[in-house]
């Protein structure tokens, strides 16, 4: 009686720890399954609250931007604060000496008049190009520091017409017939890299039969732009 | 077999498909996005946001240091006729270079991006980039602008856009994204002419077409643009 009272009794045990080996196996998968899933949605949401369509290549290339961009706001601020200085220091002549750079200043970025200093010069000859390349070419020009444009002795800033006419493209009425030698003052350094990246697309173009740039100690830059009075504008 | 063992071993069999299908759907989707790379990821817009953080905060202190000096220029002409009538000339030579707030009739157009493509090569096709501004900053100023300010930031001599993947940089501000607010002032009637020519910013029409591309534009009677809060630097320029 002992004896078949024992049997089913250990037989008992063996189940039920069958049963829990189970029941663990069962909330061990469940708890993977939970964790996986998990896993999956938390990355997801971490790389789409993040990046925003964004890779890390062009985080990177933003992040170098803004570096450089803050510099020059960094350069611009000491400049502000010294021509502040000098004007509270109430010197005889101190706000015409501050003025009158300052009018050179804007007269040299808005084209009014002659410059020089470091740079390049880009000669392009082709068939076939159109205002927009022209537009894309200052525009990665500026974008690269430049600081004074010419083109076939025409002065270019944003904001002075670039078209496309019958007889070619035109700068502000003016067309301007291949060969196009582009003057560009600024960091000869910076303006190389760029000039170095345009003439390996231009030379990768059909339309074009030469693309060369130097860089120059000295580029002397004579051609000017007239400043057109505001017809429109009103300060406010 | 008890009816609690065929549940169980049920039970286990749906939770291992279950497992099986999340698991190959990571794989196929390739979403198994290390926690490394989120942390590098997040490193790098934190970095992003800081900059642009600090980035802003130099644009307020270089708007008010210039009008802290433009205070101090207007006191020192009121005491000096040759100094009021060389402050005058400045005062129209940062007018024209965007360093003045201006206002006037113009133009307001809108730039949106637009619907992705079924094609993954054109992907980018339907975001606003740097070009599209840039055309039609240029087309303006052609076309009778005196001044533009593209999502408040005013468009100078020395303006550069750059910018990827629908970002738009313009000279040394953060980047910009859709939707893009172009203000223009000065003639109205030409500029809105001009946008309404099917021929004109052929790039930004045939993306209109095939992606949905957003390009609005009213006109205005008077439209007011912010002045120019960045760097105009030119150090390696001297004049003859």
């Amino acid at each position: 009686m002992s004896a078949l009272s024992k049997r089913p009794s250990r037989g008992g045990s063996t189940g039920r720890s069958r049963s829990r080996a189970r029941g663990a196996s069962v909330w061990l998968i469940a708890f993977l399954v939970a964790l996986v899933a998990t896993i999956q949605i938390r990355s997801q949401a971490e790389v789409e609250r993040s990046l925003v369509g964004v890779d890390t290549a062009s985080l990177a290339f933003l992040i170098d931007d803004l570096h450089r961009a803050n510099d020059a706001l960094d350069a611009e601020k000491s400049d502000l604060a010294q021509r502040q200085a000098t004007l509270q220091s109430g010197s005889s002549g101190a706000a015409d000496q501050v003025l009158t750079e300052e009018a050179n200043r804007l007269r040299a970025l808005e084209g009014l008049v002659p410059v020089h200093g470091p740079g390049i010069v880009i000669v392009i000859d082709a068939t076939g190009l159109t205002a927009l390349d022209l537009q894309d070419a200052l525009n990665n020009l500026a974008a690269g520091g430049a600081e004074a444009i010419d083109v076939n002795n025409r002065r270019v800033i944003t904001g002075i017409p670039v078209e496309q006419t019958r007889n070619g493209v035109s700068i502000d009425g003016v067309v301007v017939t291949p060969p196009w030698t582009i003057s560009v003052i600024g960091d000869a350094n910076r303006l190389a890299e760029v000039a170095g990246l345009m003439s390996q697309q231009l030379h990768a173009d059909r339309r074009v039969r030469e693309a060369t740039y130097r860089v120059e100690a000295d580029v002397v830059i004579t051609s000017v732009v007239s400043q057109r009075p505001f017809v429109y504008a009103l300060q406010s | 077999m008890s009816r609690q063992h065929l549940g169980s071993i049920a039970l286990v069999a749906v939770i291992a498909m279950a497992t099986g299908f999340v698991l190959a759907g990571q794989i196929k989707a390739q979403l198994l996005t290390s926690s490394n790379q989120v942390a590098r990821y997040q490193a790098l817009v934190r970095s992003v946001q800081d900059l642009e953080a600090t980035n802003a905060g130099d644009r307020r202190q270089i708007a008010s240091l210039r009008a802290q000096i433009d205070a101090l220029e207007s006191e020192a002409a009121a005491r000096s006729a040759a100094t009021q009538a060389l402050q005058n000339q400045v005062t129209d030579l940062r007018a024209h270079a965007g360093l003045i707030a201006m206002h006037g009739p113009g133009v307001q157009v809108e730039l949106r991006n637009g619907v992705p493509g079924p094609d993954a090569g054109s992907q980018a096709g339907y975001l606003v980039n740097f070009q599209d501004v840039q055309d039609l900053v240029n087309l303006l100023f052609a076309q009778g602008a005196e001044g533009i300010a593209v999502s408040g930031r005013r468009i100078t001599p020395l303006t550069a856009f750059s910018g990827s993947a629908g970002q738009v940089i313009i000279d040394q501000g953060p980047p910009l994204s859709s939707p893009i607010t172009l203000l223009a002032v000065g003639d109205r009637n030409r500029m809105q002419a001009t946008l309404e020519d099917p021929s004109a910013l052929p790039d930004i029409r045939a993306r209109q077409v095939q992606f949905q591309l957003h390009l609005t534009y009213q006109g205005s009677a008077d439209l007011s643009l912010p002045a120019y809060d960045s760097s105009l630097e030119i150090p390696h320029v001297s004049p003859l």
